[in-house]
């Protein structure tokens, strides 16, 4: 019994080699599972040649940015598709965590009157408590109830949007905007971390960059990765191999929560200004992003790189579509046609042919 | 068939199926004349489901042909089978038990109020239903919920169902493996009615006196292969059994020579919580290759599955190198030294989109940590380790499971336990959907193991297999321990009668 | 328990179970590709429909003043100074683009990047 070792041939030599019908079977299976990225490959190129200032380094940049803001709700999303799960609370998590990070760095304090400017370190814990919070309940009751993650998150999402409504109330505050954070806050986020041209890269996206080490380590490092894995793939083989089911998806909601709360903690100084729709329809750009960039909800497959792919792309053709003044409401439909044929794309590539 | 008073229903003729690599079929000719019940026999494996799937259009034929009433008939589905009059009541019934029996008895053919109305008609399916029942003599009522009834009245709604399909052939697959003496009683007079309506019959089953007592004609397969058909009055009992397993022994099995040693697993009065599995106790040795027999839902799997602690205990205790052992769970029982390959490998024992290597290093994660992080290194080399030593084919380590071979995935498998390093290994059926040559190889591996000084416990379907590798056999009957025997002085007879002891 | 026959080779025949949101999914390659491709119309029709109809309106709410006509812009267009509105017992205090009279919008500077409007903002005259 001989292990074979050499390398498959280079899919250029594997086509050529094939019969006509089989070539053009391989060709049009390539062209249907990667049909989302030419497509947004044609967008590109047709919304840079109306608008050429769409990739210049200004809004190139601005691209960047908008994709590290994104980022780390979806590599949240991410973690929760990976176990054939996924989050629809996410959105209204970075709301909260939004209101609170804000709440803690107000110069004058409407929401708790008298409250001086909190340390950062302080504002990045409770967001992170509050993010972990949340996704304890809705690991918990999905992996305790086996109820299905849409509805637990669904009841979480709204659980969530009450608490910030009752939350925006509080002191004097009256359900108002809150700005005029401290200047320290917004430094520490949005400040120059360098300059590309004459455009300065904000320091979040250093930030993100961390995030999403950090995550990829989590998830390919880790003893707990690896049962993620191994959960989202065949959570009965998990069982039986001696994997703590119930501890892990539990975690894997918790991570998603404080991705959640560092979403909102940098979205809070980046829009300078928060209110309680803060964060809403977050989580169908990021299940958007995670299902273009491979992350699959038949469970168990999908990269932090991916991820990253999925929101980068997301954001040049939305920031494109932008610059051609396509109606905002448009997009919205659009954003949705997107995530169903995505979702089709990405469900062929794991059907069987019969 | 020289005696052909009776009108041909069905032919089948010269059926082959090949899956890759081996003929699951060869040549198998069956004949079912109206009036009559045709038992097909033949040990697990023998291709019998196979042949009845190739009939419903589940499997496609590569060769053979089949008659109906003298025409030939290629079915898509089951549906199409069904609507010409060939019914099936499966071995697991597949009914929606959250509906009530008319519910299922017309499904996909619910009685409108009027053509063309949208509306189904409760009275129709209600009528429709009770002339079926009282036809058959069935006391149900047609409104109860499919769940709150027991298993055998169920099967007596399948039944009237494909009554209702007013089919000519009807196929019981193993209909008395889950009914109490009554009931098999009543189902044989509902078979004894149909069979004088001029129904032919298919009657598959493991239970000698059951088919002598029932069947007309007795077909014999075994390994795919066409044996036998005779007259059930021709037959006796050990006719049948050797006639069914009545296969030379070549060198199948590698040559035993494995020592065993002093007593290490002793299991005391194991009952399951869920299960019909009751107060079986048993010894395993170091060194000792333990098979258990038994037929299907004997309560072989739910054995193995008490011990390992992924099914709840009743009662009992497990005692491990004379100490106590609880196994609460999976993950306790690994840490104990126990290891389990689960008998559904595609179900719960792979995970099929996941590479070689995160299959390999999913029990055994901690041994691979360097700090707080796992160490590629530590992991391919454990992976490679594996793919040597079970001589495991694969293009690299990082090859979706799911695209290598059923004896490939289990050596697998068999790997990922062995970096747990454990000291009793359960096998539940690992040669199952494996080809011959690769079942050898398992047959070696569990055999160095043993030589290792490891407890090896193994399930099987297939006696040959029992016979040829185990030391000692536990015959497993109805949820109960029937027996003992040594796999050197025993034979296939013995075993398959103490597995009908509680049947 | 299902009798499956030994010798078949079951991993070629049919693909493990299907897991996650997609389990069940019964439905052929080619129907899908079909469904792929209506869906990737539809998403050209819609942005093609969407570039054809570009501009963004911006509209502005005088809050009891007297009405200003909207404008359609495009993206990165300053916003053209309209006629100040006029109320009585009011002077006009300049366009924001929140109620909160927060942000005020500056004509020269500030550039359109999607539908909005402005509020007008008044001073109670003493």
């Amino acid at each position: 019994m001989t292990k074979l070792k050499d390398k498959k041939p280079s899919k250029l030599e594997a086509l050529k080699a094939m019969s006509p019908k089989d070539r053009n079977r391989a060709i049009g299976d390539m062209l249907m599972n990667n049909a989302m990225f030419i497509i947004i490959a044609i967008a590109v190129v047709g919304i840079w040649i109306a608008e050429p200032t769409f990739l210049s380094i200004p809004s190139i940049v601005n691209i960047i940015n908008l994709t590290a803001a994104k980022l780390p709700i979806a590599l949240g999303v991410g973690g929760c598709i990976i176990l054939a799960g996924t989050d629809i609370s996410a959105g209204r998590v970075v709301g909260l965590s939004a209101c609170i990070a804000a709440g803690l760095q107000l110069t004058t304090n409407k929401l708790f009157p008298g409250l001086p400017v909190m340390p950062i370190p302080v504002a990045i814990l409770a967001v992170l408590v509050v993010g972990a919070c949340v996704g304890f309940v809705n690991g918990f009751f999905m992996a305790k109830f086996k109820l299905h993650p849409f509805i637990v998150t669904l009841s979480t999402q709204l659980i969530v949007y009450g608490i910030i409504l009752i939350y925006m109330q509080l002191g004097t505050n009256s359900g108002q905007t809150l700005s005029g954070m401290s200047e320290a806050y917004r430094n520490f986020v949005t400040g120059k971390l360098f300059t590309v041209g004459n455009t300065a890269v904000p320091r979040y996206v250093l930030y993100s960059a961390i995030i999403a080490v950090v995550v990829w380590v989590i998830w390919n490092k880790t003893t707990f990765g690896k049962n993620m894995y191994a959960v989202g793939s065949n959570e009965d083989a998990a069982n039986v191999s001696g994997v703590n089911v119930l501890k892990t998806i539990i975690m894997v909601f918790m991570l998603a929560g404080m991705l959640y709360g560092l979403t909102g903690f940098m979205d809070a100084a980046r829009i300078a200004s928060v209110n309680a729709n803060t964060g809403l329809n977050y989580e169908s750009d990021a299940i958007a992003a995670c299902v273009i960039g491979g992350i699959s909800f038949v469970g168990g497959i999908g990269k932090v790189s991916g991820a990253i792919i999925g929101v980068l792309l997301l954001q040049l053709i939305f920031v494109g579509l932008n610059y051609l003044s396509v109606d905002q409401n448009l997009l919205y439909i659009v954003k949705g046609v997107i995530i169903l044929v995505a979702c089709s794309i990405d469900m062929r590539k794991y059907l069987v042919r019969k | 068939m020289e005696k052909n008073q009776e009108p041909v229903l069905l032919r089948m003729e010269g059926i082959v199926k090949e899956f890759p690599g081996v003929k699951a079929l060869d040549g198998v000719n069956l004949t079912v004349r109206a009036g009559t019940v045709h038992a097909l026999m033949g040990e697990n494996g023998a291709g019998k489901s196979t042949l009845m799937k190739c009939l419903f259009g589940v499997y496609k034929k590569d060769a053979g042909k089949i008659f109906l009433n003298g025409e030939e008939v290629n079915f898509k589905n089951s549906k199409e089978a069904l609507e010409n009059g060939v019914a099936m009541v499966h071995q697991e019934l597949n009914q929606a038990l959250k509906r009530n029996v008319m519910d299922n008895m017309w499904l996909g053919r619910f009685p409108m109020v009027a053509k063309g109305l949208p509306f189904t008609s409760e009275k129709k399916m209600y009528d429709a239903t009770m002339a079926v029942f009282d036809e058959l003599g069935i006391q149900v009522n047609p409104k109860t919920i499919m769940s709150t009834m027991p298993v055998s009245q169920r099967q007596m709604v399948e039944i009237a169902k494909a009554v209702s399909y007013n089919s000519k052939i009807i196929v019981f697959d193993e209909p008395t493996s889950s009914l109490t003496e009554n009931e098999v009683e009543h189902l044989f007079k509902i078979i004894n009615m149909l069979r004088s309506r001029g129904c032919g019959i298919i009657y598959i089953s493991h239970k000698m006196e059951e088919i002598l007592r029932i069947s007309d004609d007795i077909t014999i397969m075994r390994d795919g292969q066409w044996i036998a058909t005779k007259s059930a009055k021709e037959l006796t009992m050990d006719e049948i059994i050797r006639l069914m397993v009545g296969r030379e022994l070549t060198n199948r099995y590698p040559h035993k020579d494995n020592v065993v040693g002093e007593e290490l697993l002793r299991v005391e009065g194991l009952s399951g919580m869920y299960s019909h599995l009751r107060d079986v106790s048993f010894t395993a040795r170091k060194g000792e290759i333990l098979g258990i027999a038994g037929l299907d839902a004997s309560g072989r799997t739910e054995l193995l599955e008490n011990i390992f602690g992924v099914a709840t205990r009743k009662s009992g205790k497990i005692f491990l190198g004379g100490k106590q052992v609880l196994n609460r769970s999976a993950t306790e029982s690994i840490k104990n030294g126990f290891a389990l390959l689960t008998e559904e490998r595609r179900a719960n024992g792979i995970f099929g989109i996941l590479n070689i290597r995160e299959n390999t290093v999913i029990s055994s994660l901690k041994s691979y940590l360097q700090g707080l992080l796992l160490s590629d290194k530590k992991m391919s080399d454990a992976t490679e380790w594996s793919i040597d030593a079970m001589h495991i084919k694969t293009p690299s380590q990082y090859t979706q499971i799911r695209s290598l071979s059923g004896g490939n995935q289990q050596k697998v498998i068999l790997g990922r336990w062995l970096k747990t390093n454990p000291t009793v290994l359960l096998l539940d059926e690992p040669t199952r959907g494996i080809d011959v040559g690769a079942k050898y190889e398992i047959y070696q591996l569990i055999l160095n193991l043993a030589k290792e000084g490891k407890t090896v416990i193994m399930v099987s379907s297939e006696m040959p297999e029992l016979l040829g590798v185990c030391d000692r056999i536990l015959v497993m009957s109805g949820g109960r321990l029937a027996g003992e025997v040594d796999a050197k002085n025993t034979s296939q007879e013995e075993i398959m009668t103490l597995a009908a002891k509680y049947a | 328990m299902e009798e499956l026959t030994p010798k078949e080779n079951p991993d070629q025949k049919s693909p493990p179970p299907m897991r996650g949101l997609y389990r069940n999914v019964k439905i052929s390659v080619k129907t899908l590709d079909k469904i792929i491709i209506g869906g990737i119309i539809v998403l050209v029709v819609l942005i093609l429909y969407g570039i054809a109809n570009n501009g963004y309106t911006v509209t502005f709410d005088s809050r009891g003043g007297t009405d200003v006509p909207s404008q359609e812009l495009m993206y990165g267009d300053l916003v053209e100074e309209p006629d100040p509105p006029t109320r009585e017992g009011y002077t006009f205090a300049g366009w924001y683009s929140d109620e909160n009279f927060r942000y005020q919008w500056d004509m020269d500077t500030n550039q359109v990047s999607q539908s909005m409007t402005l509020y007008a903002a008044w001073e109670e005259t003493p």
